[in-house]
């Protein structure tokens, strides 16, 4: 090499060499797993970018992915993830079955999301995981997997190395379970703000008295919490009850039709209070919608699903959440309203009007969860 | 490989699920939702799109699926595979896109597997991994370049750079001293001044670069001195005469991302954000400049920072999870000035301190263990400034405090 070529070799990888840090971020493929008995659901996402150099998608090559390039392209990418992913489970392969390609959006960009099921063939205790997608381009590509059986999840990466990696998807300990469930109810009741809407327009009269076709506040503290207590436990004890049998599969109910009902018991709570029928034993009421309520529970800790071998104790952890969630909300709500029960303002504006947004809410989630087709 | 951590992910899993069911209550409920949005790292939902035309991806240069012959006969052709690796680190270089670094190692591979390897090979993987901030890893590449070909010129310039980085000042000064009768005089002296100034030394060092005969020197050298230039004036609280060397060093290489950041936070530090955040525009897909317009756009009280707060922070999960360093100064920083949470800042500045030794690292740990009010963890960054006798203005008032 000469002395000038030397030179230029230098300057030009010189400021390579400064100290920056300088990154997007780098390649991840994104694999989500979820552990129930022997079945296996999940998603494999790659980045478009990534799934064009793989497979090359670009057809009319102009340097842009487009939607349709991308699905025309669905065979080959299943044929490629397929031959770079394989997932067993005690030493037995459980075969992926992949469909209905989408999209999803992450923090640099678009990727290829890829559903898929497997059906292993006894009950998962280890999951071996070989991982080498975009092994020859781009060594530094991680797979970064998110595990879960039921509420209990684990993060691992995936590739760099020929050998599978493995996972236990162990019984979990029963204090384990018990608090990882017991979050995942209290996370469910904040999150779910169709059982709190519920709860708030049976709570919001819980101060005021009916009397002659008028609200009248409550004079003392007694009977105000009294009719919360009475509200507060019919609701919790319906749904207990109809949680655990749905959550032991006893009873089944269709998740459209409950999902409706939910929020029609919302629209008809709410009205109740700018048109008063039942006015002494809301408790009744939220007694009958909280049946309902606790199908909706049920169907999302279904989703979860409960591990094998603490089905009980998450159970019942997952329902103690409920509760306390509820609890919270209840405890940090009513003294404010019992407070401003006084007010006309409350009574005659904030009660009525309020109960109407809340009717309105819940009115349009009614058609969307009744009559729209499901996404 | 299989690191495994346990995580409470399940509640999350089923928030985001939850939030897609609910996709009318989430926009009439909004502000309860943002709440639950900064949870996840990403909690979008996958859809189908209803228009097949829609761009998914602007395929940038160098990412086509078309370039896989280029890459094949690569495994075959060194005089290919070379340039090419050098192509996909200059492009990584001008970009910030940390994918290019993988596919110059995807190139270098087959190279990388033979006995005995080619130096050239090593040190451009040193220049990879340095450019991932595995420094350890860095030095062993080219101290095996080294002893086979103990005259090559990048391999010291790069081996200084990884040590100055590392904190390794007299170290670096020797592989600078190598460099003598290999390189131009002029390169030599850009490199040995740089770590004078880090040493005790930065007034003369200062005054030595100024004097360095421009005609010397090529464009990309040109540009290097006028950012050691720019922060050594910072260093010496000559905010003045560093803007002048920064503008002038952009002027001349505007894809100097270092540099453009360096710019910008001095910027920032005299609170002149509105003119930060146009020095960004356009670099808003890099973590590090990414962090700046937050900040900036903070001191402006604009609303988009809640958007690219999520951004940055599901970022840095991902690195997280992935088990990398490479933004722990950015995250750190992100955790003490835009998050407000001193103490997982300061775990932060730690876990980088134990990577890369700069001043700005020196700047970071100081701050957050001021602000956590933990003097004991400053110790030593503060014994490592008496050590070298490292000057900058802007590290003083910290300095002093603390001890």
């Amino acid at each position: 090499m000469s002395t000038r070529m030397l030179l230029a070799t230098v300057l030009a990888l010189m400021l390579l060499a400064s100290p920056a840090a300088r990154a997007h971020v780098a390649s991840n493929g994104f694999l989500v797993v979820q552990v129930q008995g022997a079945q296996l659901r999940g998603s494999i996402e790659l980045a478009v970018r990534d799934v064009e150099l793989a497979i090359g998608v670009d057809a009319n090559r102009d340097g842009r992915v487009t939607w349709g390039e991308l699905r025309a392209s669905e065979p080959q990418l299943i044929q490629y993830v397929a031959q770079h992913l394989s997932i067993g489970a005690q030493g037995s392969r459980c075969p992926l079955d992949f469909q209905g390609l989408q999209v999803n959006h992450r923090v640099d960009g678009n990727y290829a999301w890829l559903p898929f099921s497997a059906q292993c063939r006894q009950s998962v205790r280890q999951l071996a995981i070989r991982y080498s997608l975009m092994d020859a381009i781009d060594p530094s590509h991680r797979g970064l997997l998110t595990l879960t059986d039921g509420a209990i999840a684990q993060t691992g990466v995936l590739g760099g190395s020929d050998a599978p990696a493995l996972f236990r998807v162990d019984a979990p300990s029963p204090g384990r379970a018990f608090v990882e469930y017991l979050q995942a109810g209290i996370w469910h009741i904040w999150s779910g703000i169709d059982h709190l809407l519920f709860l708030f327009s049976l709570l919001l009269p819980a101060v005021l008295l009916r009397r002659h076709g008028h609200w009248e506040p409550v004079t003392r503290v007694r009977p105000a919490f009294i009719s919360i207590l009475k509200v507060v436990t019919a609701f919790t004890l319906a749904h207990s009850i109809t949680l655990s049998l749905a959550a032991l599969d006893v009873v089944r109910l269709p998740s459209r039709l409950t999902e409706s009902v939910i929020a029609a018991s919302i629209v008809v709570a709410a009205l109740n209070n700018i048109f008063p029928l039942v006015t002494e034993s809301r408790a009744r009421i939220a007694f009958a919608f909280g049946l309902l309520h606790g199908f909706g529970f049920a169907s999302v800790l279904a989703d979860m699903g409960l591990p094998h071998g603490a089905r009980l104790i998450s159970l019942l952890g997952f329902n103690l959440g409920i509760e306390a969630g509820q609890l919270a909300v209840v405890l940090a709500v009513m003294p404010i309203i019992y407070m401003v029960r006084g007010d006309a303002v409350y009574r005659r504006t904030l009660m009525p009007w309020g109960s109407a947004v809340i009717a309105a809410v819940a009115l349009v989630w009614l058609v969307q969860r009744a009559f729209l087709p499901t996404g | 490989m299989a690191r495994l951590t346990t995580t409470l992910l399940g509640r999350r899993l089923l928030g985001r699920k939850l939030l897609g069911r609910k996709l009318l209550g989430r926009k009439l409920l909004g502000g309860l939702f943002l709440v639950l949005g900064s949870t996840g790292i990403a909690w979008s939902t996958p859809q189908v799109p209803d228009d097949d035309a829609l761009v998914l991806a602007e395929l940038p240069p160098g990412a086509r699926h078309e370039s896989a012959p280029a890459r094949e006969l690569a495994g075959a052709r060194f005089d290919v595979a070379l340039p090419l690796a050098q192509f996909y680190i200059a492009r990584s270089r001008a970009s910030g896109d940390l994918r290019y670094l993988g596919y110059a190692e995807a190139v270098l591979e087959p190279w990388a597997r033979r006995n005995p390897v080619a130096p050239a090979v090593r040190v451009l993987e040193a220049t990879i991994l340095q450019s991932r901030h595995a420094f350890d890893a860095a030095l062993q590449q080219l101290e095996l370049a080294l002893r086979a070909q103990p005259d090559d010129a990048q391999a010291w310039l790069t081996r200084a750079t990884v040590l100055r980085v590392q904190g390794r000042y007299a170290d670096a000064m020797a592989s600078c001293g190598r460099l003598a009768d290999r390189a131009d005089a002029a390169v030599t002296a850009l490199c040995q001044q740089s770590i004078a100034g880090l040493t005790g030394r930065l007034r003369p060092a200062y005054t030595a670069l100024v004097a360095l005969p421009l005609q010397q020197l090529s464009a990309e050298a040109r540009a290097w001195r006028y950012s050691e230039l720019g922060e050594m004036a910072e260093r010496l609280g000559d905010d003045a005469a560093a803007e002048h060397w920064f503008t002038e060093g952009l002027q001349l290489d505007a894809d100097d991302l270092y540099m453009r950041a360096a710019y910008a936070d001095l910027l920032l530090r005299q609170a002149r954000a509105a003119e930060a955040l146009q020095l960004l525009t356009g670099y808003e897909s890099m973590e590090p400049m990414l962090l700046r317009i937050v900040i900036a756009q903070q001191l402006l009280g604009d609303r988009r920072d809640a958007a690219n707060r999520a951004v940055l922070s599901g970022a840095f999960d991902v690195e997280q999870q992935r088990g990398e360093a490479v933004h722990r100064r950015e995250q750190a920083r992100f955790l003490l000035d835009v998050e407000q949470q001193p103490a997982a800042a300061l775990a932060a500045a730690q876990e980088n301190w134990r990577v890369q030794r700069e001043p700005d690292d020196v700047l970071i740990l100081l701050r957050s263990a001021q602000a956590a009010h933990r003097p004991d963890a400053a110790a030593p960054a503060l014994q490592f400034l008496q050590q070298q006798q490292l000057e900058d203005v802007r590290i003083a008032p910290y300095q002093r405090e603390l001890r």
